[in-house]
């Protein structure tokens, strides 16, 4: 209350001066304020910024991953017709960088309205490869052989997006808004991948583009609410097709490594959808929903692969098309009441059919027989699902919710040919939940919630394999599950000038065995995090977080001798531990300056650790390897530092400056004893081949990350509003 | 003293009118007869909440001043929808007679004793349409969440819609997937070229609040080289694309949620080379015993596993290799 009066008072006071204000310095002063309080405000702002060293892990998607200076050029242009309600927007980000973005938007308010945006979005590899590959970027890359191999040189790998979006509305009549969306977006590049017939380095080139077609039409009532249309979408690779060669070697016999390998490429695919969803409110209290929408996606295109001849022709019975066809329909209906102002309800059913209705066909098989060994594999999915839930609302501002979802999956999969896992038809989740929450208090919010859930299926079905395990596992996302979930949450303002939030989330997943001891065991993952922000004065302001994340998984397999090693028991525990943390201070040390303070600093620590139990003679790892696997660890730490001057009312500059340093010890690419990891150089069999003298392989590629990766930014900005 | 400090307030103001008399009862005729400002019928509430009471954002208090509301949308009087104070905040007539002693009918902020419902009834009057549709079954709309929770409605500049301060909002709450994407591996998120809401719609009921039906379908908006089908699927891969990876980050590349051969593990326990343990080769090698767990791990030859559309007739086909 004393409060609010010392407001009153304090309003009476400003009001009365700016009325003695508007008579003494006239109307058009007081104008001028008001429209810079009222009218939309626009901004330019340029400047320079540099990075003393390159950041290949921080600077994958920011445009700024080399070591050098930078243009910073960033436009927000708001104008409005005051007399027509026409608005003009154009916002440009990031425009002297390589991840820039540009939208223009003519809006002519309540009736009709058009944008054009611009986006790149390059992703650079973080990764220094050293190779001697030739052909990176087209269709046919070469590796050397003993033949002839190709001097090694640094390559950089990466795509980038490029793409445009245009999109409308007008409103037709009242109520009823029809828009219109579509975007086209070319996606160019190269991309590590494998060479498949062995383990050799590759590199893909990626040429594709995307469109997507939105049309919509939408009625919005009083009680009834409708939004109906079609979303089509495309998919074209340029590139549908890589050939792999082996320098100075033709022919082969025998597909597994040969001469030439084809690595086939996503082919062109389209999607067709309609929908409607509509919202209908029968009393102020009660609304139903529901969303109907059919999809058709297909992939026809002729495969190239069909063409080749020699060991990569195929299967005599293989058909040229895939004649892919998915029909997709999704039904869902929605109720919520609330019939007393401490009840409400709410009920939910969904179903989703995913039908892949591609014609079963041989793939591999003996041209003799005509008999075929590997087929298509079509995957369908039925999934119907609901959700009831209650809330009470009980005195000083407490609400107690209870609520039930439950799930039923029928996996309807042609098991035809070749099968490498066990496999469930059907699946079905029931998950409980509670919670008691506190919320519209001045001070003090929350809530605690728990959540019980527990999966479980039919049959398996049988996996290929003659040893028994093969069949006894139980793959992570069919397996029997029971999980439990605690989270809480706290928001408390203890003080005016202090406000904290406390987050905590715990999950435990267990995974009966059954009759099946291999798969995961049991997993769980927690977070714990504080937030507060402290206000010393209106003009130094702190705002501090920090958080803690622990993820553990555990799973038993069977590793069969190889090598030297002995059958054995495999028990791995993998762990993943984070801690972040962030910082600001804000401070206005007059009213022209004012300046931030902040760092950043993140952990992460990766443990595969892995006990193996001897079932036989042998040795734990097989002659030439070494286990187990080191923790791994990444850090990330951010210093910033940034003040802007206040030039006049209408100016600033801004400068500032980030340290930034990266550092890992990931060993994913690096042998046993530290060093790189390089490709395989040396005998490789190729059955067939004519090439004389050949032997083997020439590779040698290595990839290797920059373990402590550190840069400074330096920056100055010119920023002008009007 | 705070009545000594009104009467000089007062003083001061009488003195510069006094002096510019001709302006000044101008302008007292105005006060007199206030005009809206921003809105139309505002004058209501601008008559206490004019430019002089209207505070610009500080450090402390980051709220947009009331009559930035003109720099909206919001604040677009040739559109005959627009709203006055009062249809958002009510007609608020105690509020007008004790002189700001009372609340207004309808506040916004945390600390407005206003029911959700009824901080949300004010903006569901008009927005009810499109993505909101399902707003009242949506998980946020089951929270309680009011609008004002994300949105910022008096800031010409909303940071829940900016893509570049979009995800500072979301992680008010959600922290555990502010620590996901401080992970090395994570989409662009905190660079501004992606925002929550491309995979989420907040206002929506379809599962964990997607924009689009399924998890697949809204990853294939993105990754539509990935919807296939395919000559050779994997099948977790038409199933759910998140069995396999975190999409709000994590520390193995390509948002991978274990490294190879443990994720491969989860399903498959073969003879001979998949069941290896993790172990790193002692020198380059070419023997697949040895290549399960080093640089791309089982996807050094497996290098199709997202699905291959390969013909040639060979069984390695069938297992993502060609």
């Amino acid at each position: 209350m004393h409060r609010t009066h010392s407001l009153r008072a304090h309003t009476l006071r400003l009001s009365l001066l700016t009325t003695a204000l508007l008579g003494a310095f006239g109307g058009a002063r007081a104008d001028e304020a008001l429209d810079e309080l009222t009218k939309p405000a626009s901004n330019v702002s340029i400047g320079w910024g540099y990075w003393s060293n390159d950041r290949p892990q921080q600077g994958i998607y920011d445009g700024m991953r080399s070591k050098g200076s930078y243009l910073l050029l960033d436009a927000d242009v708001a104008r409005r017709n005051e007399e027509t309600g026409t608005w003009f927007t154009l916002r440009g980000t990031n425009l002297g960088l390589d991840n820039r973005e540009l939208r223009g938007d003519y809006l002519r308010q309540g009736r009709y309205g058009g944008f054009l945006e611009y986006s790149k979005l390059p992703r650079d590899n973080p990764f220094s490869i050293n190779t001697g590959l030739q052909g990176i970027g087209s269709t046919t890359v070469t590796t050397g052989t003993n033949l002839g191999s190709f001097p090694r040189s640094e390559v950089e790998l990466g795509t980038e997006r490029e793409g445009i979006r245009v999109g409308g509305f007008a409103t037709l009549s009242p109520g009823w808004t029809a828009k219109l969306e579509f975007k086209n977006e070319d996606k160019k590049g190269t991309r590590q991948i494998g060479w498949g017939s062995a383990a050799l380095f590759s590199v893909e080139p990626v040429d594709s583009n995307i469109q997507q077609l939105d049309a919509t039409l939408q009625y919005a009532g009083e009680k009834l609410q409708l939004s109906g249309g079609y979303s089509g979408s495309a998919y074209q690779n340029h590139n549908p097709m890589l050939f792999e060669q082996l320098n100075r070697v033709s022919g082969g016999t025998n597909a597994s490594f040969n001469a030439v390998t084809p690595i086939s490429q996503p082919l062109d695919n389209q999607a067709h959808q309609v929908f409607v969803d509509g919202g209908y409110g029968f009393t102020s209290s009660t609304r139903g929903t529901f969303k109907a929408a059919y999809t058709l996606a297909t992939q026809d295109q002729h495969i190239p692969s069909y063409d080749l001849g020699g060991a990569n022709a195929p299967f005599v019975n293989a058909p040229s098309h895939l004649g892919g066809k998915v029909e997709t329909t999704l039904l869902q209906t929605g109720l919520t009441s609330r019939p007393s102002s401490k009840l409400s309800l709410m009920a939910n059913l969904r179903y989703y059919d995913v039908n892949d209705k591609t014609p079963l066909a041989g793939y591999v098989g003996s041209n003799t027989t005509g008999v075929a060994t590997v087929y298509n594999t079509p995957q369908s999915y039925t999934t119907t699902s609901g959700k009831l839930e209650a809330t009470y609302r009980l005195p000083l501002g407490f609400n107690i919710t209870g609520g039930v979802d439950y799930s039923d999956q029928d996996r309807s999969v042609p098991l035809t040919g070749a099968v490498y896992v066990p496999y469930r038809e059907s699946l079905n989740e029931i998950t409980y939940r509670a919670q008691l929450r506190r919320a519209m208090a001045e001070n003090l919010n929350g809530s605690f919630t728990y959540f019980h859930s527990d999966r479980s299926g039919g049959a398996f079905s049988r996996a290929d394999g003659t040893a028994p395990y093969s069949n006894q596992i139980n793959p992570i996302h069919l397996a029997d599950r029971i999980r439990d979930k605690v989270r809480a949450q706290l928001d408390w303002d203890p003080l005016e000038m202090l406000s904290m939030q406390f987050r905590a989330d715990f999950s435990h997943d267990d995974y009966p065995q059954g009759d099946r001891p291999y798969g995961p065991r049991d997993g769980s993952a927690q977070t714990y995090a504080v937030d507060m922000s402290y206000t010393f004065t209106d003009d130094w302001v702190l705002s501090a977080w920090y958080a803690y994340d622990l993820s553990k998984a555990r799973s038993v397999g069977y590793r069969q001798a190889s090598g030297g090693s002995a059958d054995a028991l495999r028990d791995a525990n993998l762990q993943e531990k984070g801690d972040s943390l962030g910082a600001t201070m804000r401070v206005k040390f007059s009213s022209k300056i004012e300046s931030g303070f902040g760092v950043d600093w993140y952990s992460s620590t990766n443990s595969s650790s892995q006990d193996l139990t001897l079932l036989g003679t042998g040795s734990a790892y097989p002659t030439g390897t070494t286990g187990p696997l080191s923790d791994t660890r990444n850090k990330l730490l951010r210093l910033k530092f940034d003040t802007k001057y206040l030039i006049d009312k209408a100016s600033d500059l801004t400068f500032g400056v980030v340290f930034e340093q990266w550092q890992t010890d990931d060993w994913a690419w690096n042998l046993a004893d530290g060093s790189p990891f390089s490709y395989y150089s040396g005998t490789q069999a190729c059955t067939g081949c004519t090439g004389a003298g050949y032997t083997g392989v020439v590779d040698g590629t290595t990839v290797t990350a920059k373990t402590k990766q550190a840069s400074t930014f330096v920056g100055l900005r010119y920023n002008y509003k009007f | 003293m705070k009545r000594s400090g009104r009467f000089i307030t007062l003083l001061i103001g009488a003195i510069v009118i006094a002096c510019f008399s001709g302006r000044a009862l101008a302008a007292d005729d105005k006060a007199a007869k206030p005009a809206d400002l921003v809105l139309t019928g505002d004058a209501v509430c601008t008559s206490c909440h004019d430019a002089s009471d209207d505070a610009t954002p500080t450090l402390a208090n980051r709220h947009p001043s009331v009559m930035a509301i003109g720099k909206t949308r919001h604040g677009t009087r040739a559109d005959g929808r627009t709203p006055s104070c009062t249809s958002c905040h009510g007609e608020s007539d105690q509020h007008r007679k004790t002189r700001g002693n009372t609340k207004p009918d309808v506040l916004f902020s945390k600390q407005g004793a206003t029911p959700v419902e009824a901080r949300n009834a004010a903006c569901l009057s008009c927005h009810k349409e499109g993505n909101r549709i399902g707003w009242h079954t949506s998980t946020h709309g089951l929270q309680d969440l009011s609008c004002s929770s994300c949105h910022s409605v008096h800031a010409q500049r909303d940071k829940v819609r900016e893509k570049q301060t979009q995800a500072e909002v979301c992680f008010a709450c959600h922290k555990e997937q502010r620590n996901q994407i401080s992970k090395a591996s994570h989409h662009p998120v905190v660079e501004g070229k992606m925002t929550c809401s491309s995979c989420h719609n907040v206002h929506g009921d379809n599962p964990k609040m997607l924009v689009k039906a399924s998890t697949n379908e809204t990853c294939f908006t993105c990754h539509m080289e990935k919807r296939g089908p395919f000559v050779h699927n994997h099948q977790p891969v038409t199933e759910d694309c998140g069995i396999c990876h975190q999409p709000h980050g994590t520390t193995i590349p390509n948002l991978l949620k274990a490294r190879a051969p443990f994720l491969c593990q989860d399903c498959h326990s073969h003879d001979s080379h998949p069941g290896q343990a993790a172990a790193l080769p002692n020198a380059p090698s070419n023997s697949t015993s040895m290549l399960g767990t080093v640089a791309r791990g089982c996807l050094n030859c497996h290098t199709n596993i997202h699905g291959g559309n390969s013909t040639v007739n060979s069984a390695t086909a069938g297992r993502f290799r060609r």
